[in-house]
């Protein structure tokens, strides 16, 4: 698993060895374009500079960093989980560096506990904004759920009852999230393994009207969507309909494991199913998104992650 | 910035959602199982069943979930401690740690910031920390292995420090300072081999129990350091290390003062001779590796 605001200091992305600048965009080798990090200046929360449509991004895990810096592979952009990048270790700082020199790096939390009971710890949010304000993140996410309560932090990301009442209270969080680290927020929906009885609204229904009333944003991933979907018996098109898609920041593809009695896991240990590809492609076809791949357990060398990221290309349209 | 309060039921729903976490695995079937009967009734009715699943049935993949990560966590940042008992005891210590110690802080790498110390309670309260099965391990052995890894752990984790390098102003006044030590290094003392089989632990992962090599004919004590981003040991004589902690303690003076005084109680004349540049010696390498990141000076 899956740990500081103002006008942020625009620079200009260094074009490296496999990189050149054409039209204001970094054009990497392979044909894939994102935004160059200069054009990020000035945008609005409504209206993000987010990473050009067909950016594919990796998940920056500890396990690559050697063959990162040997290599520096033909990869669009890289997300950090924000959590291992708050405190001051020296080996996470170092790398950080060495990658956002290079890079652009969006942010993805998994501490925010946006549900839970308690506003987040004092100076957490302060931190997120210095975070995204270091690596010039053109936007930040966290979940749609909470991770602790009276006290305790269960490091997990716990489902809560989909009801209008809290629909209200996450969007006016959210949107208190939103201008306190004065960039894009996205949250993202879960993977679940079980439903509420209090719930009244469907999770899209929920997730879509949190994202408005709040005026953020939605980090969609797509085999969170499969995974629930299986798990609770709904048809993931309709959850995907009821996403306002020019209001997505990225898609999120990621393996899963099934368990004996049926139930997907989201283990983020293994290639994307085949299903999830085929939703991913349905999503895509609604309107293309920057996607990122997770990969945090059973990590295999960083050729065949990029390998997999590439399967992104063959289902677009 | 004006956090709104959530429902008091959310509130009330999450406290049973904690509870059912939080539940120990069952252990006595030699696999760890969730206990779904040991939930909260009222839990069991909030959550919805499937044809093929309970309600307890899909709560215990959170309460399993729970559980596996943190032993994972633990084991990581205990690595030397996991293999000497191997992951099903030392699994089992970790659950007596986190059901006394939960997880509050959003970082991973706060959780097993007191496990060394829990061990060490444990064993102070009489609590067996190691099987019959293994008179290979002694409980002294496991508690400096905890106390090895936690020093990895720290020195690993540690922020950027610059070393400090006296002036030639601070020379003249160093004897009334206190020396503060950088949180990049630590003092190790290992009577076994551990340090060797951490490494050799790190180099082949497995759950299995490391079988732990004659206890030392004498200690070893090492500096644990960084250099750029790798760890590295440098080896201590004994009144090298003494002198460092002293010096971690109090001022100067007063640290050489302890020093002379140990070295004129143990009756070495030798070493009384030798003392001064021998001193000399251990403060300049200190120095120089870094031990050292500032100097607190009387006003």
């Amino acid at each position: 698993m899956r740990n500081e605001r103002n006008v942020p200091t625009m620079k200009r992305l260094e074009a490296s060895n496999h990189q050149r600048n054409v039209g204001g965009l970094c054009q990497i080798r392979h044909g894939i374009s994102v935004i160059r990090r200069d054009k990020l200046a000035g945008y609005s929360l409504d209206m993000p500079p987010v990473l050009a449509p067909d950016a594919l991004g990796l998940g920056l895990r500890t396990a690559h960093y050697r063959e990162l810096l040997a290599s520096w592979p033909a990869v669009d952009y890289f997300e950090i989980i924000s959590e291992n990048f708050l405190g001051e270790a020296l080996p996470a700082r170092y790398h950080l560096d060495q990658v956002k020199e290079r890079y652009p790096i969006v942010l993805h939390g998994v501490g925010l506990n946006i549900l839970g009971p308690a506003p987040p710890e004092p100076g957490y949010l302060d931190r997120i904004a210095w975070l995204a304000e270091h690596v010039n993140a053109p936007f930040f996410s966290d979940h749609l759920c909470w991770t602790g309560a009276h006290g305790y932090s269960h490091h997990d990301l716990l489902p809560a009852p989909y009801v209008p009442e809290l629909v209200e209270l996450v969007a006016e969080r959210a949107a208190l999230v939103q201008k306190h680290v004065g960039r894009p927020f996205g949250l993202e929906n879960l993977s679940s393994y079980v439903e509420l009885g209090q719930s009244t609204l469907s999770e899209w229904e929920f997730y879509a009207a949190v994202v408005k009333k709040a005026g953020c944003h939605f980090m969609l991933d797509v085999n969170n969507i499969y995974v629930s979907s299986q798990n609770h018996g709904f048809e993931p098109s309709q959850y995907l309909d009821a996403i306002d898609f020019p209001r997505v920041l990225q898609l999120h593809v990621a393996g899963h494991t099934r368990e004996p009695n049926g139930t997907l896991i989201d283990t983020h240990d293994q290639p994307v199913s085949d299903a999830v590809w085929q939703l991913y492609r349905s999503a895509q076809l609604r309107a293309p998104r920057p996607t990122l791949l997770e990969w945090d357990d059973h990590i295999p060398p960083l050729a065949t992650v990029l390998g997999e990221l590439d399967k992104a290309r063959r289902h677009r349209v | 910035m004006s956090w709104p309060a959530s429902p008091a039921w959310l509130e009330e729903l999450q406290a049973r959602f904690g509870d059912m976490l939080r539940t120990p695995l069952e252990r006595s079937s030699g696999s760890l199982r969730a206990k779904p009967d040991a939930y909260p009734s009222a839990l069991l009715e909030e959550a919805l069943p499937t044809p093929n699943l309970t309600s307890g049935e899909r709560l215990a993949i959170y309460n399993r979930q729970y559980w596996f990560r943190l032993f994972t966590v633990l084991q990581r940042a205990y690595p030397l401690t996991a293999r000497l008992l191997g992951y099903w005891r030392f699994n089992e210590h970790a659950t007596h740690f986190l059901l006394a110690r939960p997880p509050r802080h959003w970082s991973l790498d706060e959780i097993g910031a007191g496990f060394a110390d829990f061990l060490a309670e444990a064993a102070g309260n009489g609590n067996a920390l190691v099987d019959d099965t293994r008179p290979d391990l002694e409980p002294d052995a496991l508690l400096e292995a905890a106390r090895i890894d936690l020093g990895y752990h720290q020195v690993f984790r540690a922020p950027p420090v610059a070393r400090y390098e006296p002036s030639a102003a601070d020379a003249g006044r160093l004897l009334q300072a206190r020396l503060r030590m950088s949180p990049a290094v630590a003092l190790l003392t290992e009577h076994w081999p551990l340090c060797e089989l951490r490494r050799r632990a790190l180099e082949a992962p497995g759950e299995g129990a490391l079988r732990l090599e004659p206890r030392l004919a004498r200690p070893r004590h090492w500096l644990l350091g960084r250099e750029g981003l790798k760890l590295g040991l440098v080896p201590l004589e004994p009144r090298e290390l003494q002198l460092l902690m002293l010096l971690s303690r109090g001022t100067v003076e007063a640290a050489l003062g302890e020093l002379e005084e140990a070295c004129r109680s143990a009756g070495t004349s030798q070493e009384l001779v030798e003392l001064p540049a021998n001193i000399q010696k251990w403060l300049a390498s200190s120095v120089q590796r870094g031990v050292w990141r500032g100097a607190d000076f009387a006003p």
